[in-house]
């Protein structure tokens, strides 16, 4: 219970710190907006009545407090390049990205911790060193090469023309076979080769440990070995890299997915927003952000807890 | 004599690292009778541990190249058997209590969790049946309560408690050998002896054979029979505990046996 408050207190902590990095950097020395909206010819009356209404004649604090309001409210105003209101933008495209990346991101993982397990049972053989020689390899291909290759290779006549090449006419469980498949066999392979670097890495170091031994001498498989003792003893890394890749495949990976297969997910919507300057968006995808990297880590401590009975 | 147990005969293990290779063991060879104890003693690093994992096959083959004319456990040569063999043999046949009671077991499952696995791979026992049996095991190590033994983690017990949960783990499926690898190098004075004592009451009750491995003296003449004396890789003196602390013929035993003065064969 102590235990449970004081992780909820870090974490509030944790809420003002990244949202009063981001109000610092987005709003208080963000864009002045008031040129842009009073037109030509203004009077100084004219000015300050418009900055009276944007607020930019309160205090600090004051506007700080406002918007940590808008944040937790989900008041979060209209964009200023289409008039669409900053949550149903949301509420629109967050979906799409989630549906977008949660397969390849889960896959690549999973792919990547049997293909690092499987490299550590057959370690100094062969399997182990094509394994690790495919890993180092991939890792040295450009992210953009994966997705053209695999853009000409399934989804154009020079190639297997078994997909669409861009967009997302998403209705039924079929069409999203058909628009996720290619995105996502990009994604698995542009992050293959790390996950199972990383993976074998952990995996190795904990298969020499004095307990495994241990279970050896007492008659246990390499299949016991591996997959119950190695396995579970290796979660802890495990979930620190699944779960701080989640914002980055969020933010970035999506960014550079959607723009490659014109996907109208979060991340086009935060590219836009960044090159038009639109400030209602990107004040929203940046504080939502911060949020949601602090309730990860909340979630990941628990999750520590869960699976090793030393921590806590 | 009764007739040997385990026969060691021309045991000789490599380690393999980038192209450079060691000799750990040379020619190591010697029996552990029915019964016996059997002290392996010799500075750190003179190859006892190595000596106890190569019985086992412990080793892994990607860096170490073990050789022997022949390891017989009562009767069958355990250097031709394959890993699968091998694998019932370990922890069946022969078990090993090792130094390190901090790390020797898995931190993130529980005593009965690891004790359970060894009853339902050996006897073939269903997971109730294999609690039943662990916690009879850990009451024949003297643990008051079995029952809240089986749900702690390692580290929610002391050194002393986990030695006595591998001497449980270890004796569980009465072996024939129990090879204990300095098993309380690691424990302070008192909890020493009195895990030496359980053990060896133990064994002795199930007619279990000991190889005991220790670097200490004042323990090979309290407890044991007889003494192989190792020396980088090398048995160098083996002879009764009497005959060696009364007439220690190499060199290095002399050496041994001068800096551990006080101790005297029981
Ligand atoms: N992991 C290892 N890698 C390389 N050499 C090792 C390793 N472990 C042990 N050795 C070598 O084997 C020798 C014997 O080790 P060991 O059997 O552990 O000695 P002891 O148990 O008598 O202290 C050491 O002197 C060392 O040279
Ligand atoms: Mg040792």
């Amino acid at each position: 219970m102590r235990y449970a408050l004081n992780k909820i207190f870090h974490g509030l902590l944790l809420v003002l710190g990244v949202t009063l990095i981001s109000f610092i950097l987005m709003v208080w020395f963000g864009p002045d907006q008031t040129y842009s909206l009073v037109g030509k010819n203004a009077t100084a009356e004219q000015i300050a009545e418009v900055r009276h209404e944007l607020g930019y004649d309160r205090s600090f604090a004051l506007r700080y407090a406002g918007y940590l309001k808008q944040l937790f409210t989900l008041d979060l105003g209209s964009s200023h390049s289409s008039g669409e209101p900053v949550n149903s933008i949301l509420a629109r495209t967050i979906p799409v990205t989630l549906a977008l990346m949660v397969p390849g991101f889960v896959l690549g993982n999973l792919l990547g911790i049997a293909l690092g397990l499987l490299s550590v049972q057959q370690k100094g053989r062969w399997t182990d060193r094509l394994i690790t020689g495919f890993s180092v390899s991939s890792m040295s291909i450009s992210f953009l090469v994966i997705i053209i290759l695999m853009q000409v290779i399934l989804s154009t006549p020079y190639g297997l023309n078994l997909f669409p090449v861009r967009g997302w006419q998403v209705n039924d469980p079929g069409s999203y076979l058909k628009y996720v498949a290619v995105p996502t066999l990009s994604l698995i392979f542009i992050t293959l080769g790390y996950n199972t670097r990383f993976y074998r890495a952990v995996f190795a170091e904990e298969a020499g440990r004095d307990h495994i031994r241990t279970a050896r001498a007492y008659g246990a498989s390499t299949a016991t070995i591996l997959w119950k003792h190695v396995l579970k003893n290796s979660l802890v890394p495990i979930i620190t890299r699944f779960m701080f890749s989640i914002p980055l495949i969020v933010v970035s990976g999506s960014l550079l997915i959607e723009s490659y297969f014109g996907i109208p997910g979060i991340g086009k919507v935060t590219f836009d927003a960044i090159t038009s300057g639109d400030q209602p968006v990107l004040k929203a995808v940046v504080g939502l952000t911060a949020i949601a990297f602090v309730l990860i880590q909340v979630l990941t401590d628990f999750l520590y807890k869960l699976v090793d009975p030393r921590i806590g | 004599m009764n007739k040997p147990v385990l026969s060691v005969r021309q045991l000789s293990v490599t380690h393999r690292l980038s192209g450079r290779v060691v000799n750990v063991l040379d020619q190591v060879s010697f029996d552990l009778h029915q019964g016996e104890i059997l002290a392996l003693v010799g500075q750190s690093g003179s190859g006892k541990t190595k000596t106890a994992e190569s019985i086992l096959g412990l080793l892994p083959p990607d860096r170490w190249d073990i050789s022997a004319q022949a390891i017989e456990l009562n009767g069958s040569d355990l250097a031709a058997l394959p890993e699968s063999g091998l694998r019932k043999i370990r922890g069946r046949s022969i078990s090993m209590i090792f130094q390190e009671p901090l790390t020797a077991l898995d931190p993130v499952f529980t005593v009965g969790n690891q004790l359970c696995s060894v009853f339902t791979r050996h006897r073939g026992q269903r997971r109730r049946e294999a609690q039943t049996s662990a916690q009879a095991a850990l009451g024949r190590v003297g643990f008051p309560d079995p029952g809240h033994v089986m749900r702690r983690y390692p580290h929610q017990l002391s050194g002393g408690m986990r030695q006595r949960v591998m001497i449980a783990m270890a004796m569980a499926c009465r072996p024939s050998i129990l090879i204990a690898d300095e098993p309380t190098t690691a424990l302070d004075v008192t909890t020493q002896a009195q895990v030496l004592d359980q053990l060896v009451q133990l064994g002795q009750k199930d007619g279990v054979s000991l190889l005991l491995i220790t670097h200490d003296l004042g323990i090979v003449a309290q407890y044991c029979d007889r003494a192989l004396v190792m020396l980088d890789g090398k048995i160098v003196e083996q002879a009764s505990v009497e005959e060696l602390f009364a007439n220690p013929r190499h060199v290095y035993t002399k050496a041994l046996l001068n800096s551990a003065a006080g101790a005297k064969p029981k």
